[in-house]
């Protein structure tokens, strides 16, 4: 009897699809001008862009005071929007280097983007701890330098003394990982390049990459050693930043679940924001056979998976601070911002954003929906600044004495500073799409896969026109 | 072998041919033509611009614009040529003096650095106010600093100077046929004589005030003529007694601040503390019937909200409750109950009872009179042979002045230490333009200032020299700190130049002392030695001076009791005009760091305000929650046909239903910044024949302002069932003395061997091994919440102390007060039974809600008459702290004598330390207070006047570092050192904090809590001590001692007390 081993669909979708095609697709955006929608972005991106850069000049030059903060909250947006990039910034590595060890193939579609996400958003949530502070001119203070200012040295209990060191390395580690990468490609585009300008700057980005075989070699070793070495930061990172509040004493801060649940808070949100770009980028540049539902779909399980973390995480919350009988805490969590108090509004914006909303994925209809799965990242994205601003802001409002309970509200600085970082974003990004290779095509290539299902599928005519000699049924 | 080898470049250095020699000696191969390109002066000039010339433009172009862009700031030090004997740079110098400004008297100590006066404290050797001081006696010293005093004398609106004016003014003096002094109250003798030598009259008595009184008027912002009057008609003395609240077992006041703003406040309140520390034979018992909730009505056991129009009915009650003829009942079983209450307990304690009444009606106070009388008090509790003088005005003199200046009967009129335009308004105004020749002394431009013909600049009280009897038979004395700033000169002094009395006014004192004061005393045999001794402490006591007389109360209450039981016209609301604690009668109203002093019941700065009951408030549909975005309703306040507009109204828990509160004293526009807000309700006070009254039926009408924002430091009101932050008890349950009861220890729960233990908290303390307790000094204070008022006193003595800035309005309102020293209040949410004079104190109430979403919801509003607690708070120098492990460049740390400290300058401004602060008590400078512009108006660090107030011995701090309480380290290090030098051991005492050496009641003690024998010692050992959320294991340093109620438990079965 004939049996026949079910082959497993290919991850580049497609008949006609040749390593030239592949090449030609993914480097059409570098080798030809800018087309007119990316201009208007551009524009676009880079208004918002200054905008924030105004922001941040006005408040570094007149003083904190230009946020909305108080002697309650010394902290609200600024550390929000820290540890909502950063968390953006997991996706990234998580597909490059753990995906790599588990030897997902189809992360190689997707990686590149991902990575590049990754690395600017690390870039916007790296600038927060900067200029959050009181007198950033005396940041380097923040690192062990040895100096004559007598015996000074940094206080290694302070959590954000580890913070300096977590982001560091996280965002050096997955920039090399992240250009090794590119190397191969941009030797590609060198290659190809007919001008001398781009051909110099690509021979350059490229350091004489020959693309011999123990090149190749050279090249699969360090990926494995990178993604060895990045793997762990993908959690340590997270962990560190969530200690920034388990380690303190204010009610609802102080939790021991926080490093797990905002790794997997943090997978959830880099993964959505991962969709959201990526669904405008495939669509664009018209890349849809190589990023392809299957991609999607994946990767809303991840979403599924770490999003039902977060959620048991909440529950959790809520249980111990019922549960301990810490009144500091159980009104935290049944009074001060939660369900009832002042910030009953984000706290419920949360649980539909980050609760409900991703239990729509459950169903593979929709899971498989580019735009439900569109609508579904954004209000992700949404609803997980939301967690860090009920965190720090909830909790912050409400702790110890009643006397000093105090709300905190933003202000056109907050605002712009917040609003400019995803415009400086989206200015990289763009820039990146425009004059890096999206996709890691020299790596796609290589799954390039040619089976006989479509042979199979033929009837005799159309195999005979296009065989003549061959036989299609060899039994 | 030796290496012969040569190596040879070419053929010719083989050969080492001649050319080649030649050549290789020179380093270019080909000629450099240098001389051609320099020598040439014709191809030099052929060039514009040659590198060297470019270099040398571009040189000097960088060093001109460097050099223009950093200006090299040009600081002056001028050495002393003859250094005076007493300074010594660095070490400050403390000079006795007298602060009386015709509202609050008190003997000060004032501190100079470098022959500045910078910190102004209570002088202890007095035996009247013991050191006691308000806010408003010490911040004083910045008013010395305010860049709006008058520099010069004025005369008609423009500068002139001091001959010029002296001239004019013995020329309209010489022609002047009726002259007369408007004065505030005088108790200077001194004082008092030269303005005889002004005025003078044919007979003089020494104790004949009714016969000045025809020449010399006194007249009180805040009149108290209601008492003088009732006296007059009781005993025949038209004087006010002084209270002796230390033998006063029970007090019963019906609407009198006397805690805050009544008469004598600083002479009264250490003895009030006294009588009520719980651990005494007995504790004192103090009910207060009130409208407003006043500082008083915070600290009373019992309060009962009543309307102003009540006062004396409630007194006619209790006059007859105690055995007197007065009035059955109020009509009110309730309240009639608490006046039963109230007099019983009275009756029970004769004799060491005092009962006074704030009301400003002569027929109310004949009432108290008669109560007082009734119960013994008069000659025990009530002394009115030694009485004080620092309220003399009456007011149907002022009105019969008034009316003699607006018949044109006056043709010269002096105004010394009042602003009666301003708190007259326009009817003195009138009056005063039908006077031909007007002098105003004054300090700095006022109202009443600008509509006189001449302005006599005077100095500040520090600048002055000035002598005090403030009660008969007690005297101090006041001296100059500094010499004029300005070009001024004290009123008194410009008094003996226009009398034409040849002689300064410190010699003009000196003589009246040693002809009357010198005499009394046998102690010292020359004047000298005693005035010395005197100046040096700054009080004498002649208690020859007083007569002891048997006062026999002769007034006939019945026409009284009917006067005041007449029902009142029913109106919605009733008003109370009040002081406030920073302002007072307006002496604080320019004074930035009064402004900013949150007031003690509403915690609102910046303002007066319409206070209302909450639940009225709902029911007009205005917002009752306070906040940084919570507009406050506006209104329109009018009493008698006048009307103050635009005030906000805010909620006051406690406040009499059906009445308002409004404080006085505020916006005075001329003579300050703009910034000086709030509205003058001086209008508002009703003038009528009888004389002036707070209190009246009052017309709000709602005015549309979108957006008015009060800036309020505690937005959150009630302590939400935490009792491990405030702890208070009942007399009866602390009698009874087990500790377990009202302070019991925190435990955590465990489980060991299968068991559910209760284990003490440092059994899983994570820092045990950290001996920082037990080793040297270890700085500390305990702080006795059963003596805290909450007056304030602390928060701008440590404002004075450690140059805290001042941020305005705006910055209030974001939460960013700078002080490093608050001062928080707590309502509590559950009832105090108004029908119930046992008054339950039952905690469990409030802590039943803990823990469930409904509860907490309950919990959050305080009740409509709550009991109240004022907590002082400031670092608590956690030997844990949570601050310090969490900064990331080490810029706080603790020292080894349990100091939490703050190095300014490594300090990069991450605010973790703030977030983990459990107690919210470390500040951040948000922006550079002391350059920005936003703060320039008010901030007196940015003009260079008001700079002089800084405390040499603190760091100003610059914009983006954090700050906080240092528990006064300069003065720490300060005495260690003196002790050093005098190779001893710090004693206990030596070093006091700001915030300990301003409280006027010694709540807060300050001391090494290592020195066994401390008095911080014994407070922390105390049974009563506790810390604040010790839970958390965090080990502060300040220890707070539960507050006693003189009330019954619900809990305790009551021990027959019937």
């Amino acid at each position: 009897m004939h049996r026949e081993a079910a082959i497993r669909e290919p991850l580049v979708l497609g008949d006609d699809v040749t390593y030239s095609k592949i090449t030609e697709d993914v480097l059409h955006s570098i080798e030809h001008g800018p087309t007119k929608m990316w201009k208007i972005l551009m524009t676009i991106a880079t208004i918002v862009a200054l905008w924030g850069i105004g922001s941040i000049l006005y408040l570094l030059g007149t003083g904190i005071g230009t946020w909305g903060l108080n002697n309650t909250m010394g902290w609200a947006w600024d550390i929000t929007n820290f540890v909502w990039w950063v968390g953006i910034g997991h996706a990234g590595t998580l597909i490059s280097a753990v995906l790599l060890l588990f030897r997902q193939k189809w992360r190689m579609a997707i990686n590149r983007p991902a990575e590049a996400m990754t690395i600017f958003a690390v870039f916007m949530a790296g600038m927060f701890p900067m200029i959050h502070m009181g007198r950033i001119w005396m940041a380097y203070w923040v690192l062990p330098l040895p100096n004559q200012f007598g015996s000074l040295w940094v206080n290694f209990n302070s959590p954000l003394l580890w913070d300096v060191f977590a982001i560091s390395t996280y965002l050096s580690v997955s920039l090399v990982f992240w250009y090794i990468g590119l190397i191969p490609d941009f030797a590609t585009i060198r290659d190809r390049a007919k001008k001398p300008v781009p051909k110099l700057m690509y021979s350059l980005l490229s350091f004489g990459w020959t693309g011999n075989a123990k090149a190749w070699q050279r090249f699969e070793e360090v990926s494995l050693v990178l993604a060895g070495l990045a793997t762990p930061l993908v959690f340590s990172v997270h962990s560190i930043v969530s200690m920034d509040f388990a380690t303190s004493i204010v009610p609802g801060w102080h939790s021991t679940i926080f490093p797990p649940y905002f790794v997997a808070g943090a997978v959830f949100s880099g993964f959505a924001m991962v969709q959201t770009l990526m669904l405008i980028a495939r669509k664009a540049m018209r890349l849809e056979y190589i990023i392809t539902v299957k991609h999607i779909e994946y990767m809303n399980i991840v979403i599924i998976v770490t999003g039902g973390i977060v959620g048991i995480a909440y529950i959790t919350e809520f249980f111990i601070g019922w549960y301990t009988g810490v009144q500091y805490e159980s009104y935290v969590y049944m009074s001060a911002g939660a369900a009832t108090g002042p910030y009953a509004w984000a706290f419920w914006s949360l649980i539909f954003c980050n609760f409900i909303n991703p239990a729509f994925l459950w169903f593979k209809k929709i899971r498989t929906n580019l735009t439900a799965t569109f609508i579904i990242a954004l209000i992700i994205n949404i609803g997980m600044w939301f967690e860090r601003f009920d965190i720090i802001v909830t909790c912050l409002s409400r702790d110890y004495l009643p006397s000093t309970w105090r709300m905190f509200f933003p202000t056109w600085v907050d605002l712009g500073v917040y609003i400019g970082t995803l415009g400086l974003f989206s200015v990289f990004y763009l820039l990146f799409l425009k004059y890096f290779p999206v996709l890691a095509l020299n790596e796609v290539k290589t799954i390039l896969k040619s089976s006989g299902e479509r042979y199979k599928n033929m009837s005799d005519e159309e195999f005979k026109a296009l065989h003549p000699v061959l036989k299609k049924d060899i039994k | 072998m030796a290496n012969s080898k040569k190596y040879w470049k070419g053929l010719e250095q083989l050969n080492e041919t001649p050319q080649f020699l030649e050549e290789n000696s020179k380093e270019f191969a080909e000629e450099i033509p240098v001389d051609e390109f320099l020598g040439d002066k014709e191809s030099l000039d052929d060039t514009s611009t040659t590198r060297r010339d470019f270099l040398k433009f571009l040189g000097f172009g960088v060093a001109a614009a460097s050099l223009a862009a950093c200006e090299t700031p040009i600081t002056k030090a001028i050495p002393y040529l003859n250094k005076p004997e007493e300074i010594v740079p660095g070490v400050a110098n403390y000079y006795a003096s007298t602060y009386y400004d015709g509202h609050d008297y008190a003997s000060i100590l004032v501190k100079t650095r470098e022959g500045r006066p910078i910190f102004i404290t209570g002088n202890t050797e007095s035996t009247l106010t013991k050191g006691a001081v308000n806010a408003r006696i010490n911040s004083s010293v910045l008013s010395l600093y305010d860049n709006n005093r008058l520099k010069a004398p004025m005369m008609g609106g423009k500068n002139t100077d001091w001959n010029s004016l002296d001239k004019a003014i013995m020329k309209d003096l010489a022609g002047a046929k009726n002259v007369r002094v408007l004065t505030s109250s005088i108790i200077s003798p001194s004082a008092l004589k030269a303005m005889r030598e002004l005025t003078p009259v044919a007979e003089q008595t020494e104790e004949g005030l009714a016969v000045d009184m025809s020449k010399i008027i006194s007249y009180d912002a805040i009149s108290y003529s209601g008492m003088l009057d009732a006296n007059m008609e009781s005993f025949g003395r038209q004087t006010i007694p002084s209270y002796n609240f230390e033998k006063a077992k029970i007090i019963v006041s019906v609407g009198a601040d006397f805690m805050g703003n009544w008469l004598d406040t600083q002479m009264y309140i250490k003895d009030y503390a006294e009588a009520r520390k719980p651990d005494n034979k007995w504790m004192s018992k103090h009910f207060q019937f009130e409208a407003n909730m006043s500082l008083s009505g915070t600290n009373a056991d019992v309060r009962t909200p009543i309307k102003p129009s009540q006062y004396g009915l409630v007194l006619a009650v209790l006059l007859n409750n105690v055995g007197g003829v007065g009035t059955k009942s109020t009509g009110d079983k309730k309240l009639d109950h608490q006046i039963a209450e109230a007099a019983k307990a009275l009756k029970a304690s004769k004799g060491e009872s005092i009962v006074i009444s704030g009301s400003n009606d002569k027929a109310t106070q004949v009432i108290v009179n008669a109560i007082n009388n009734q119960l013994g008090n008069y000659g025990k509790t009530v002394d009115l042979n030694k009485y004080s003088k620092t309220k003399q005005g009456v007011d149907s003199q002022v009105a019969a002045l008034v009316a003699d200046m607006e018949a044109g009967k006056v043709d010269m009129l002096f105004i010394n230490g009042v602003d009666p335009v301003f708190t007259m308004g326009d009817s003195f105004k009138k009056a005063l333009a039908k006077v031909k020749s007007t002098v105003c002394f004054a300090t700095k431009m006022n109202d009443t200032a600008a509509a006189c013909k001449y302005v006599a600049a005077t100095n500040h009280q520090l600048e002055s020299w000035s002598d005090a009897e403030p009660v008969k038979g007690h005297f101090s004395l006041g001296q100059p700190t500094i010499s004029s700033l300005f070009d001024t000169r004290q009123a008194e002094e410009s008094m003996l130049v226009w009398a034409g009395v040849d002689s300064s006014y410190d010699d003009y004192i000196k003589k009246y002392w040693e002809e009357n004061i010198f005499t009394q005393q046998t102690k010292n045999l020359f004047f000298n030695d005693f005035w010395n001794k005197t100046l040096h402490d700054g009080v004498f006591d002649a208690p020859t001076l007083v007569v002891d007389e048997m006062m026999t109360f002769n007034g006939n209450v019945s026409k009284d009791v009917a006067a005041v039981s007449k029902k009142s016209k029913d109106t919605e609301f009733e008003i109370e005009l009040n002081q406030n604690m920073a302002v007072g009668a307006g002496a604080g109203a320019d004074n930035p760091w009064l402004q900013e002093m949150p007031d003690p019941m509403t915690k609102i700065t910046w303002e007066n305000y319409v206070t209302m009951n909450p639940a009225e408030m709902e029911e007009k549909g205005y917002n009752t929650q306070f906040g940084q975005r919570e507009a406050m309703q506006v209104v329109n306040v009018t009493v008698n046909g006048k009307t103050v507009e635009g005030l906000p109204v805010v909620p006051q828990p406690g406040q009499a239903k059906g009445t308002v509160g409004l404080a006085l004293g505020y916006g005075k526009k001329v003579g300050n910044q703009e910034e000086i807000s709030g509205q003058n309700a001086y209008p508002l006070v009703a003038s009528t024949k009888s004389g002036v009254s707070y209190y009246g039926n009052v017309t709000i009408t709602d005015v549309d302002v979108a957006d008015y924002y009060v800036a309020c430091t505690q937005v959150h009101q009630t302590i939400m069932g935490r009792d491990s932050i405030i702890r208070e008890t009942t007399l009866d349950v602390y009698k009874k003395g087990n500790k377990k009861e009202y302070n019991p220890a925190h435990v955590l729960v465990d489980h060991e061997g299968g068991k559910q233990v209760e284990n003490p908290l440092k059994k899983y303390d994570l820092w045990g091994d950290q001996p920082v307790e037990v080793i040297g000094h270890r700085w500390g204070m305990s702080i006795d919440l059963n003596a805290c008022t909450g007056c304030s006193a602390c928060v701008t003595s440590c404002n004075s102390e450690n140059n805290i800035a001042v941020i305005g309005k705006d910055e209030v309102r974001r939460a960013r007060s700078m002080h490093w020293m608050r001062i928080d209040r707590y309502y509590a949410s559950n009832h105090q039974d108004a029908g119930d004079i046992a008054g339950t104190l039952d905690k469990t109430k409030e802590a039943e809600g803990v823990g469930t979403t409904f509860g907490y919801q309950a919990m959050e509003h305080p009740a409509d008459n709550p009991l109240v607690v004022h907590q002082p708070m400031m670092c608590q120098h956690c030997n844990h702290a949570g601050c310090e492990t969490v900064c990331p460049v080490a810029a706080t740390t603790h020292s080894n004598e349990g100091l939490n400290m703050m190095a300014y300058n490594r300090c990069i401004g991450t605010r973790y330390c703030a977030n983990n602060c459990a107690y919210k008590v470390r500040r951040f400078n948000w922006y550079n207070y002391i350059a920005y512009k936003k703060f320039t108006d008010f901030n007196p660090s940015q003009d260079d006047l008001g700079r002089m107030v800084l405390n040499p011995d603190v760091v100003v701090r610059s914009r983006g570092v954090m700050e906080k309480c240092s528990m006064c380290v300069q003065r720490i290090q300060e005495g260690k050192l003196d002790a050093k030098k005098a190779g001893a051991k710090v004693v206990d005492g030596a070093i006091q904090t700001a915030c300990s050496s301003a409280c006027p009641t010694d709540a807060i003690t300050f001391g090494d809590i290592n020195d066994t024998e401390s008095a911080v010692r014994a407070g922390v050992d105390h049974d009563r001590s506790y810390r604040v959320i010790e839970e958390k294991g965090q080990e502060p340093n300040i220890y707070y001692q539960t507050k006693v109620r003189n009330l019954k438990s619900s809990k305790v079965k009551s021990e027959a007390h019937h």
